[in-house]
């Protein structure tokens, strides 16, 4: 299983893709400072509004930290899914299309423990993302930002109902937590991803088809026709990770709903190991 | 091994159940006060109409219904928003059976207005009030009016300004410069400590809505309601939705300090005709 690990992470690292994926988020928080810095310069520079020179009255709401808070909460839900939906779509099915996943099947491993091997390296690939991303955030905010306390709103990002702060070192460990958080909800598209490549043939049609359930469900989420149905999709389960950013943590939802994402994570690892163990792979 | 790790996630997930919000927080401010403390109970309600009527401002033959409610729940003073003009808030009055009194702010040019009710609660207090003198104005708030009342609840007691307000519904902008007119206009035009500001400012602030990821309409709303907590105590924070669509657009902002919260209740039993709002019961010790 560690040797099948190892051998796994090299493919990770040698393949084109995994450096995309850390560049593309590097030209992400590029664009949001450029967004973000030239939305604070208008709203509190002279170009503002007298009576609201300052946003929230406060002269140091835009700063490194509410940048990593504003970019992360964007990027989570639209950019990073789909550098981990890319690279657990790619795992089966690619190695099926290049012919190799029957030579890997044939060493004396079982099938079980190929596909928990790929999944655990996805696994690494989702943290070392968002780790990058967080990190390269707060880098990026403190060089050209600036540093400050972490003041939060009712309203925007919809985080919490009455104003709240979080102190800059208390603020920095909450970021910690969230690369954890984040990494855990990540993972049920993760395993979704996982399971469509046992099925499909094509690395395209797993990657295609993850994509389109989770924006789907993420968008259809948030119309108010489908307010009902709204509990019942793992997008609004995977939205915990969150709720390490808000002054007092909730920490009961948090376990709810860490075990709710862990069964749809085991669960549909559990029906990828079951099929994958059937599977006739002829080619 | 998968399979044991998915059974344990789905009983944890089963038996850790994420706790009911309103209840927690419920928990947490009901504040615990002598009998004897003076008892404050504030009512607002927009009794206008939902969008798909065709008159959206209150309806005359909800007002006996209106006046029912407020009786029932022996308000001591109420802020109604979307009255037409004073006709109703004199047939308002009657239904009442002239146990409260009444003003309506100007209209602007705008075709409705916000009404606030003080009552009247006996002959003796009655006189009392008359002796402390309820006064009525209107607060001039962006483009528009808001209603105010100074009146004592009690000969003794402390003086109390209760404004009823009504925000613009389609423009954050606007509800953003009306909030904070309101809140300089309560902050230095009354010396009274017992300020209250009631009514519908449309905020769209809360956590369920998650339409947008940002946008400069979300952000004039936080503000607004950032600006008016740093003066006020949000009353009806743990009492949930006001509105249909599951919306909290309808508040009561008092005091920060000197008044203990003892009830916040959103009166959903007693939705009437075609009326998109519920009214919110605030009661304060002080």
């Amino acid at each position: 299983m560690i040797t099948h690990l190892r051998l796994e992470l090299l493919k990770l690292v040698r393949s084109k893709g995994f450096y995309l994926s850390f560049a593309a988020l590097s030209a992400f928080v590029m664009l949001m400072l450029w967004g973000f810095y030239s939305y604070a310069q208008k709203k509190t520079s002279g170009l503002a509004n007298e009576q609201f020179k300052y946003t929230y009255e406060s002269k140091t709401y835009f700063n490194g930290l509410t940048f990593t808070l504003y970019s992360l909460m964007f990027a989570f839900s639209l950019v990073i899914p789909i550098f981990v939906a890319m690279t657990a779509g790619g795992q089966i099915a690619c190695e099926r299309r290049a012919g190799t996943l029957r030579m890997i099947c044939i060493r004396p491993v079982s099938r079980a423990s190929i596909v928990v091997a790929k999944f655990l390296v996805v696994a690494i690939h989702t943290y070392l993302l968002l780790a990058f991303f967080i990190g390269l955030n707060l880098l990026v905010g403190l060089l050209f930002v600036g540093w400050g306390n972490l003041e939060l709103y009712p309203g925007p990002l919809n985080l919490v109902d009455a104003p709240g702060r979080i102190l800059r070192d208390e603020a920095l460990w909450r970021f910690c937590y969230a690369s954890f958080s984040g990494t855990w909800a990540l993972l049920v598209v993760a395993a979704i991803a996982m399971l469509l490549s046992v099925i499909f043939r094509n690395p395209v049609t797993a990657v295609a088809a993850t994509i389109a359930i989770y924006l789907m469900l993420y968008i259809v989420g948030r119309i108010e026709f489908f307010v009902d149905l709204r509990p019942f999709f793992f997008t609004t389960d995977m939205d915990f990770w969150r709720d390490v950013l808000k002054p007092e943590v909730p920490w009961p939802d948090l376990y709810h709903y860490v075990a709710t994402c862990g069964a749809y994570i085991f669960g549909l690892m559990l029906t990828a190991v079951i099929i994958f163990e059937r599977k006739d792979i002829t080619t | 091994m998968l399979g044991t790790l998915f059974a344990l996630s789905l009983v944890c997930a089963f038996v850790v159940k994420p706790a009911s919000k309103y209840e927690l927080k419920r928990e947490s401010n009901s504040d615990v006060r002598s009998e004897n403390a003076n008892r404050l109970r504030l009512l607002t309600w927009n009794i206008g109409n939902g969008d798909l009527e065709s008159e959206t401002r209150a309806h005359t033959e909800d007002l006996p219904a209106v006046a029912k409610v407020i009786l029932d729940n022996d308000a001591d003073a109420v802020a109604l928003q979307e009255l037409t003009g004073n006709g109703q808030l004199k047939l308002l009055l009657q239904y009442l059976e002239n146990r409260y009194s009444g003003y309506v702010c100007s209209s602007a040019d705008g075709d409705r207005v916000e009404a606030v009710l003080v009552k009247k609660n006996s002959e003796r207090e009655h006189a009392d009030r008359l002796e402390a003198g309820a006064t009525f104005s209107d607060v001039p708030a962006g483009d528009r009016f808001a209603a105010a009342a100074t009146f004592r609840v009690q000969k003794d007691s402390p003086e109390v300004v209760l404004v009823s307000a009504h925000a613009d519904a389609f423009s954050a902008s606007r509800r953003r410069q009306f909030a904070t007119d309101a809140t300089n206009w309560v902050r230095s035009h009354t010396k009274s400590e017992l300020t209250f500001i009631a009514g519908d400012f449309n905020f769209e602030v809360s956590t369920r809505n998650k339409n947008n990821l940002f946008t400069d309409h979300a952000k004039h709303d936080s503000e607004s309601y950032a600006y008016l907590l740093k003066y006020f105590r949000d009353l009806g924070l743990d009492a949930g939705e006001t509105s249909i669509n599951d919306r909290r657009i309808d508040y009561v902002f008092g005091p920060m300090a000197n008044v203990s919260l003892r009830r916040a209740e959103v009166l959903r039993s007693v939705a009437i005709g075609r009326m998109d709002h519920w009214p919110l019961l605030v009661e304060v010790a002080f």
